[in-house]
Formats: structure tokens, C-alpha cells, sequence
């Protein structure tokens, strides 16, 4: 029989999702100050980089300590292709993701039979590994120094732009991208596999879902997407070093945006990133000491607050629709 | 002695010296796995508390840096059992995610405490041995690594004493290996996780403390340490204190080995891939106990 009513409520889910879309689209016009638009765009980002770590860590509970090195993989692969053979940033992306499937692959096949501690600990060393050889191979990366993109006037084939009105369309077309993509998996067949998987990884094979197969692409998914985002964080960036994009700090910061908003939900890391971003920023620029120090502090402060009285995330403060309507 | 030899046993000296000091950092992490069963991802802050702890006393009493162990274990002690008290033991029992989630704020956390009351400037101690060393043929030993490897192994002795020898220290064993039967004899889990934490966090300050000599003292210094533990602790078994020993003077010659011979920048890169293998092949450690699977 079909439900009328939940009918109608998607409706209307739709309809408010449409609205909070427009709403964004139309935020550019009423925004002045170049300094809010860094800001919303490192609100997308996060959320993106949350959306697409959930898929691995939040769906199928596989914690990944080590996704910062997705993001640098895309980001030298997209970075070094412009600055050397002059290949613009949109088609960079393309080879930096073929690569990065490469090695999520193979990581995959690696780790992913380890459980809890151990996949953690793995997924940390395999991030340090790449960072330690970024930095050692200095005529390619360009070490500890980094990578800079010369920014050479306003140039669309090269998505660089005086304004950051594009940057911040950009980087909510990736957000709507990620989010799509989270979404599908979350309502498809691979998504009962991979919460399954996440409840009882014995009782999911008993069930004759294939672990190893569903966790490794649920992986590589995750790690394309992490890929392609930073890919597009060097354009915006024009500057990457081993540091900021291959630094455990970076994957702690992806899986705390996730945690914060709730870990396992569409839009956990969507709310983690409108919470924790802007807090950040505030708390950067009232008591200063820099991007680690105060904000990180608050960061900790949160994520510790969550683990222990909301773990489900701050999404579980939220009533949902579906419980008004039940009362 | 011809000069390749001599450099290839300079070089396993040097990763002796190191290796004790990482394994007081995972004696203490392995036994607090063993003991609660949470892998503790502060441990590295533990080490650099310890560090700082060493440089105050060190610039505010003048107190030499090895000496103000007598001031830095206690404190350190005292701090691990609060912490325990407050934090960990809300998660003990709970998922893994849960206790890796947590430990991870708590390292976050103290990182940047840290930062924000000592600053980002990486600060050393000055001590009249800084450059003193020991010859032993045509072997050398820098003085202050050499005092560093002595205070681990003779905290190891007394960790070992304490927990054959003592009631508290068999409560210790008796709750890791058989929690249900531990407390029908009448042994308080609180109490020994309490005791446990307090011990492996003790440990991990003495580790920054005998470091300080040589070591810059910096508020990210713990995660580096804190690495290297895991490895240690992975390849002698999780929750297997012997194992850690040898584990750590393990990967001390393997890190310094790497160092001599492959890059200096990549010391870190054996350690590591050797952290891989033997997850892959020997995911129980080798010669530990355990189930990773």
C-alpha cells in the first residue's frame, strides 16, 4: 500500500531543500566582504570532505585516520599538472582521481580485513607514509616548501578568478555532489550492505554480503571524491604544502566534522561543518593564536563533549519530522 | 674493524639508546590496553607534558633535567588517574570508535593547551653533559641518550618488580587477563584501570623527561612519539609488556638503520612500512597475543 502521507512529507522535504539551494545560490548577492565568502566556502568544503568520509567511516563504522592523504594525492596530482604541463585544474582532477583509486584500492585490500585499533592505527601509518614521502621528494613536490600556483589574471580555463563568487559556486557544486552521492549509497542496496557490515560484520557475512568487496568500494568511492575536493582546494588555495594537506591534523579535522553533525547520517557532516567552521573562524579572530591553538582547543572541547553524552552526533538533538508526527 | 662494520654497529648503538626510551612510552600504552582494552591516542601528549613539565622545573627550580623525575612522576601519576577518572572511564566497555574518538579530543585538546600557554616555539635545556659521550672502542655513546636509556630500563625493572611482586601489581595482571574472575576475588576493575592509567601516563612523562636533554620541547611533539608507540606496541603484541621491550629496541635500530643507510628524512619510513608488514602478516605481533581480525 502506499503511504500517502510519507508522500506528502517528501514532498515537502524536497520543496525545503530546494529552498535552502536558492537560498545559498542567492547569499553571494548580499555578501561584501571577501572574508565571508572564505569562510562559507570552508564551510562546503568540510561538510564535502565529512560527506565523503562518512561513506567509509560513518556507513560501514571503518574508521580511516588516514584520508588527509586523499586529499593530497588529488591535490599534487591536479597542482602539479597545471604548474608543469599546464593542464587546467578541471582536467587535472581527472588523472589525480585515477590515481587515488589506485591506491584506495590497494589500501583496501590491505587494511580493510583489520578491525577497530588496528584499521585506525593502519590508516594512520599509511598517512604518514605519504606525507613522509612528500616531503622527501623534493624535486617533484617541492618538499616542505610546497607547491605555489602563480595566479596570472582572471583566467576561466583556468578556473582563477578575481572574485570569489565562482570559487564559492564551485565548492557548493561539490558539496551537492558529495551529498548526492552519500545520499544514493546511504538509500541503495550498498548502503543496507555497509550498515550491516557496521552493526555485525559477522552476522553480514552470514548474510552472504561480500565484506571485502563492499568495504573496498565504499572505500575507493570515498577516496575519489576526497581526490577530486582536493583537487579544487589547490586551485583555491594556490598554495599546498606536505603539512596542510598530508597532515594527520587535517584527517582528525575531516572525521570531527563528521562526528560533531552525526556520524553515519546524510547530513551529520553538513550540520558538523555549519557548527564547527564558523566556530573556528569566530574563535580565531577573538582570541587570535592562529588556525591550530584557540580553535582547535574549542574543536577538542566539542568532539569530546559528543563522544561522551551525544554520540549519535548533534543531528540527534535535532527532532526529526518523523517524530512530531508521532506525537 | 673494518669502517663499514663500525658505522653499522655506531649505527644499531644509537638505535639501542632510542629504542629504550620508546619503550617506556609503549610499556605504558600496551598496559593500559591490556589492562582496559582502549588504545590510547593521547599517549604521545602524555610524553610532551612530560617535556614540559621537565622544562619548568628544570628553568623555575634549576633542578637538573633527569633529576626532576622525583617531581615530574608523581604529578604525572596523578594526572592519568584524573584523567582516567573523568574521561576515560565513561568509554571503557563501549565501541571502539567510542575510545579512539575520545583519546583522539584528549590529544587534540592538550596539543593546543599547550600551545596556547607555552606558544608554537620549540624550547630546549641546556645541561653541562649536553655533549659529553662515552667511548667504548670505536664506539661512540652520547652521555645524555646514554642516561635516557638507563633511566627507561631501570623503570622497566621496577614496573617489572612491582607488578610481580606486589599485591596491587597482580591485581594489575589479574584484571587483564581475567576481568570476571579478577573481581570475584575481590579486586576492584575501577581501582586497577585507575592504577594502570595513572602508570602508563607516569611512564610516558619519565620518557619526556629523559628526552629533554637532547630533544626540543614543542607542544606537537607527542604525536611523532606517539606513532613510533604504536608501531612498538603492535609489533610485540597488543596488551604484551616484554613484547613492547623488545618491540621498541626493534624499531629504534630499525628507524636509526634507515636513517644511516636509506635518507634521514625517511627514518621514519622503515618503522612504518615494517608497522605494515607486520600488521599484514602477523597482526597478533610477533611474539604477542591478541585478534586484530
Amino acid at each position: 500500500m502506499v503511504d500517502h502521507r510519507n508522500d506528502k512529507f517528501s514532498r515537502a522535504r524536497t520543496l525545503v531543500l530546494l529552498f535552502l539551494v536558492l537560498a545559498v545560490m542567492a547569499l553571494p548577492l548580499l555578501l561584501s566582504q571577501r572574508y565571508l565568502f572564505r569562510v562559507l566556502i570552508n564551510i562546503f568544503f568540510f561538510a564535502a570532505l565529512g560527506s565523503a568520509w562518512n561513506i567509509i567511516g560513518g556507513y560501514a563504522g571503518q574508521l580511516s585516520l588516514g584520508h588527509a592523504a586523499f586529499v593530497a594525492l588529488g591535490a599534487y596530482t591536479t597542482g602539479l599538472l597545471m604548474l608543469h604541463y599546464n593542464v587546467p585544474p578541471w582536467a587535472g582532477v581527472l588523472p589525480g582521481v585515477i590515481l587515488t583509486a589506485v591506491v584506495a584500492y590497494f589500501l583496501g585490500k590491505l587494511v580493510l580485513r583489520l578491525r577497530g585499533p588496528y584499521l585506525a592505527l593502519s590508516t594512520l601509518a599509511f598517512g604518514e607514509i605519504v606525507r613522509i614521502l612528500m616531503l622527501h621528494f623534493k624535486g617533484v613536490t617541492g618538499g616542505p616548501l610546497g607547491l605555489t600556483i602563480p595566479f596570472t589574471g582572471r583566467n576561466v580555463w583556468r578556473l582563477q578568478f578575481a572574485t570569489e563568487h565562482m570559487n564559492y559556486g564551485i565548492s557548493f557544486g561539490l558539496l551537492v555532489l558529495c551529498i548526492f552521492v552519500s545520499w544514493r549509497i546511504y538509500n541503495s542496496r550498498m548502503g543496507y550492505y555497509l550498515q550491516a557490515i557496521k552493526e555485525n560484520q559477522e552476522a553480514a557475512e552470514s548474510l552472504g554480503i561480500p565484506l571485502a568487496r563492499t568495504k573496498n568500494l565504499a572505500l575507493v568511492i570515498s577516496a575519489i571524491l576526497t581526490s577530486v575536493l582536493g583537487g579544487f582546494y589547490m586551485i583555491f588555495m594556490t598554495y599546498i604544502d606536505p603539512y596542510a594537506v598530508a597532515g594527520l591534523h587535517l584527517s582528525i579535522e575531516i572525521i570531527l566534522v563528521a562526528i560533531i553533525g552525526g556520524v553515519g547520517t546524510v547530513w551529520g557532516p553538513v550540520i558538523g561543518a555549519c557548527i564547527v567552521v564558523p566556530l573556528m573562524e569566530m574563535s580565531n579572530f577573538v582570541l587570535g593564536g592562529g588556525r591550530t591553538g584557540a580553535s582547535m582547543l574549542i574543536y577538542a572541547v566539542i568532539l569530546i563533549i559528543v563522544v561522551l553524552f551525544t554520540p549519535r552526533g548533534l543531528i540527534a538533538l535535532v527532532p526529526t519530522l518523523e517524530q512530531y508526527r508521532s506525537e | 674493524m673494518g669502517m663499514e662494520v663500525e658505522i653499522f654497529i655506531q649505527a644499531v648503538v644509537n638505535g639501542i639508546m632510542i629504542g629504550g626510551v620508546y619503550a617506556l612510552i609503549a610499556v605504558g600504552l600496551t598496559m593500559i590496553f591490556g589492562v582496559m582494552n582502549v588504545v590510547n591516542f593521547a599517549h604521545g601528549e602524555f610524553v610532551m607534558l612530560g617535556m614540559f613539565a621537565t622544562y619548568l622545573t628544570h628553568s623555575l627550580l634549576g633542578l637538573d633535567p633527569n633529576l626532576s623525575i622525583i617531581i615530574t612522576v608523581p604529578i604525572m601519576f596523578g594526572l592519568g588517574v584524573i584523567v582516567q577518572r573523568t574521561l576515560i572511564a565513561r568509554v571503557v566497555g563501549l565501541p571502539d570508535e567510542s575510545q579512539i574518538l575520545l583519546t583522539l579530543g584528549i590529544s587534540v585538546l592538550l596539543i593546543n593547551l599547550t600551545l596556547l600557554i607555552m606558544g608554537a616555539d620549540p624550547h630546549s635545556i641546556k645541561t653541562s653533559y649536553k655533549f659529553s659521550s662515552i667511548q667504548i672502542g670505536p664506539i661512540l655513546v652520547m652521555l645524555p641518550r646514554f642516561i635516557a636509556f638507563s633511566v627507561a630500563m631501570v623503570a622497566s625493572v621496577i614496573l617489572w618488580l612491582f607488578l610481580s611482586r606486589t599485591e596491587i601489581g597482580r591485581g594489575l595482571r589479574a584484571v587483564a587477563e581475567k576481568p570476571e574472575v579478577a573481581i570475584l576475588m575481590g579486586i576492584n576493575p575501577q581501582k586497577m584501570h585507575r592504577v594502570a592509567f595513572g602508570i602508563g601516563v607516569a611512564l610516558a612523562g619519565v620518557a619526556g623527561t629523559v628526552v629533554t636533554p637532547f630533544r626540543y620541547i614543542y607542544p606537537n611533539v607527542g604525536q611523532s612519539y606517539v606513532l613510533i608507540a604504536f608501531v612498538v606496541v603492535v609489533l610485540g603484541g597488543m596488551g604484551n609488556i616484554p613484547g613492547a621491550i623488545v618491540g621498541a629496541l626493534v624499531i629504534g635500530v630499525t628507524e636509526s638503520l634507515s636513517a644511516q643507510y636509506v635518507a634521514l628524512d625517511l627514518a621514519m619510513l622503515g618503522p612504518f612500512i615494517l608497522f605494515v608488514l607486520v600488521l599484514l602478516f602477523k597482526p597478533t605481533g610477533i611474539i604477542g597475543k591478541g585478534k586484530a581480525y
